[in-house]
């Protein structure tokens, strides 16, 4: 079995000896995650569980809204926040003390190596850097795991990308993951699991970005080994309890894909989608943009403001770019202020929201207009995603989008 | 559960849940929301489609969010959705809404918009009325299957008493 299949059959509510592609397999969940979308769900601030089966195995992040941008996201939210008193619960982490519930939930220590975690977001796939399954569901199946702390997944097809080599110092781990994309196309009902000498190269910052985005070409699951540098990680946030998981020593993939790192170069997802529509940088006509975001769970994090804030060092932002920067949690942002990158980014004229999904769903903080044009570190670039159907939405690195928030058309360097 | 018979709309690879269900759609009133599906790639369509039709699409039908985008079609009046793939999250929210999504690998090169296609549960087929054209499907695990014919995982769990009042 591979690190997936090992994964479900140790949560199987069944005893079960194996599990394999095909299989149907009826899992306990160890953490459920609720954000304030529920909220903008009725049937669940309608209609909510009575009781969840363990309080203290449920979070409630607030993300997606973050301050509520009208009075109905207010009203609704208000009415989810009775939940957290309802329920007791203890892992609630509202405006001004969370983040995006993908990084609050590895900050936290909710992500141990070999867990099993349900979240309503589509981007719950992120977990996989964690040597943890998990998947995007939607508001009905949380209420039903909220109710019995019990759901289901079809396993499927495992396929193995090798990374290896190390990564050339202009490319970002987004460029990774486009790469990725490029190379296996969209996988439905597919697993991806990472190998490869490259690995121990990766950041956990990489590995989330990486992971994340895996959503993007509609994986089930995309899981990453347990070596050092996941270790690491969970000692400083003193979690020692788990069990991390290895594939067997015969394990059979399905496919088998290899990257060679050093051989990735800036790349971009050109506007509407990612599948089929991904660039190398060097590649793209002059194109001028009115709109830059860097954030969200894919690329809100530390590294990422890190490399705006070291393009952005005495440089400005073009005037006619409105470049919006918006660190991933609390944590990531005071981290980003002691170590002065924010100081540099606010300096430049780029504008530094609260943590939040804000711009990336188009919800707030950054919506766009007709007629933009935008670069941005964010998840999706589908129409209308950032607001205005009329936009168009290019998908890049932190790093490319700052080069291009200070030249004003797309670009992957400041010296091009 | 029923055989399913209706007029087909055919829509191209990777349409996603953020054209079924755009942002808007979060704070409209319920009975305005599905006349916004499609609105950015196909402008005027929700208003064209009649209860029972069905969707025919190609590949990595449902890529995206895990907002509510099979319930806003199924509310729209369609009955099926069927396409060369489907991503894993749409279908458990269809199963979850009991709203009935199929995997047919072929279906686009059967079919023409406008196209009348009957769907056979018990022999898991499809045919083509309009040119006589069959494929036959592998139909979805009958564990799904039974959560679409109570009426999807929030029927269930109200009829089990495992739901409360309201908020
Ligand atoms: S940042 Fe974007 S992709 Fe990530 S959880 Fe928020 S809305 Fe979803």
């Amino acid at each position: 079995m591979n690190i997936i299949e090992k994964i479900l059959r140790n949560h199987s509510v069944e005893d079960i000896p194996e599990v394999s592609p095909g299989d149907i397999v009826t899992v306990n969940v160890d953490r459920a995650i609720i954000t304030d979308m529920a909220a903008l769900h009725p049937e669940f601030i309608n209609e909510p569980p009575v009781k969840p089966f363990d309080n203290n195995k449920i979070a409630v992040i607030f993300d997606h809204f973050v301050p509520p941008p009208n009075i109905e996201i207010s009203n609704r939210i208000n009415r989810l926040r009775k939940l957290v008193d309802l329920w007791n619960i203890r892992d609630f982490y509202d405006a001004g003390r969370g983040g995006i519930s993908h990084v609050i939930a590895a900050e936290k220590g909710f992500l141990k190596p070999g867990s099993l975690i349900a979240n309503t977001d589509s981007h719950t796939i992120a977990v996989g850097a964690f040597n943890t399954v998990g998947r995007g569901l939607g508001t009905p199946e949380i209420m039903n795991i909220i109710a019995t702390g019990k759901t289901w997944f079809v396993t499927g097809d495992t396929i193995r990308v090798d990374l290896n080599g190390n990564m050339n110092s202009n490319a970002s781990y987004r460029d990774v993951f486009f790469n990725i994309a490029g190379t296996t196309g969209d996988i439905p009902n597919n697993n991806i699991e990472f190998h490869g000498d490259g690995i121990k190269h990766i950041t956990m910052d990489g590995r989330s970005s990486i992971s994340t985005m895996c959503a993007e070409i509609s994986a089930e699951f995309s899981v990453f080994p347990y070596d050092g540098v996941l270790k690491n990680y969970m000692d400083n946030i003193n979690i020692y309890d788990y069990k991390a998981i290895e594939p067997d020593n015969n394990t059979h993939y399905y496919k088998t894909y290899d990257i060679d790192l050093n051989k990735i170069e800036p790349m971009i997802a050109l506007p509407d989608r990612i599948i089929n529509n991904i660039k190398p940088v060097s590649e793209i006509n002059k194109t001028e943009i009115s709109v830059a975001v860097v954030g969200s769970c894919a690329n809100g994090r530390l590294s990422d403001l890190r490399d705006v804030s070291s393009v952005l060092k005495n440089h400005r932002v073009s005037r006619n770019v409105r470049f919006i920067v918006t660190p991933a949690s609390q944590e990531i942002y005071n981290e980003a202020l002691r170590l002065g990158y924010i100081d540099t980014i606010i300096k430049s004229d780029a504008l530094v929201t609260n943590p939040t999904c804000g711009a990336c769903l188009g919800g707030h903080m950054g919506v766009v207009g007709d007629g933009d044009t935008v670069i941005s570190s964010t998840t999706r670039n589908f129409k209308g995603r950032m607001g205005s159907s009329r936009a168009n939405i290019y998908l890049a690195s932190a790093k490319t989008v700052a080069a291009s928030a200070v030249k004003g058309y797309i670009s992957g360097d400041l010296s091009e | 559960m029923n055989n399913i018979e209706g007029k087909i709309w055919l829509f191209g690879d990777d349409i996603n849940t953020d054209l079924m269900y755009p942002q808007v759609c979060y704070t409209l009133k319920e009975e305005e929301k599905p006349f916004y599906a499609m609105s950015a790639n196909r402008p005027g369509w929700s208003k064209m489609v009649n209860h029972g039709d069905i969707i025919v699409a190609g590949r990595n039908f449902g890529t995206g969010s895990s907002r509510p985008a099979a319930d806003n079609i199924k509310n729209l009046g369609i009955s099926c959705v069927i396409a060369e793939s489907i991503n894993g999250l749409f279908l458990r929210n269809s199963v979850n809404s009991g709203f009935l999504a199929l995997t047919v690998p072929g279906i686009v090169d059967a079919v023409d918009e406008g196209d009348l296609l009957y769907i056979d549960l018990k022999n898991n087929t499809v045919i083509n009325k309009s040119n006589n054209k069959k494929i036959n499907f592998k139909p979805l695990p009958q564990f799904l299957m039974d959560i679409i014919e109570n009426g999807g995982i929030i029927n269930i769990l109200r009829n089990k008493g495992l739901l409360g009042w309201p908020l």
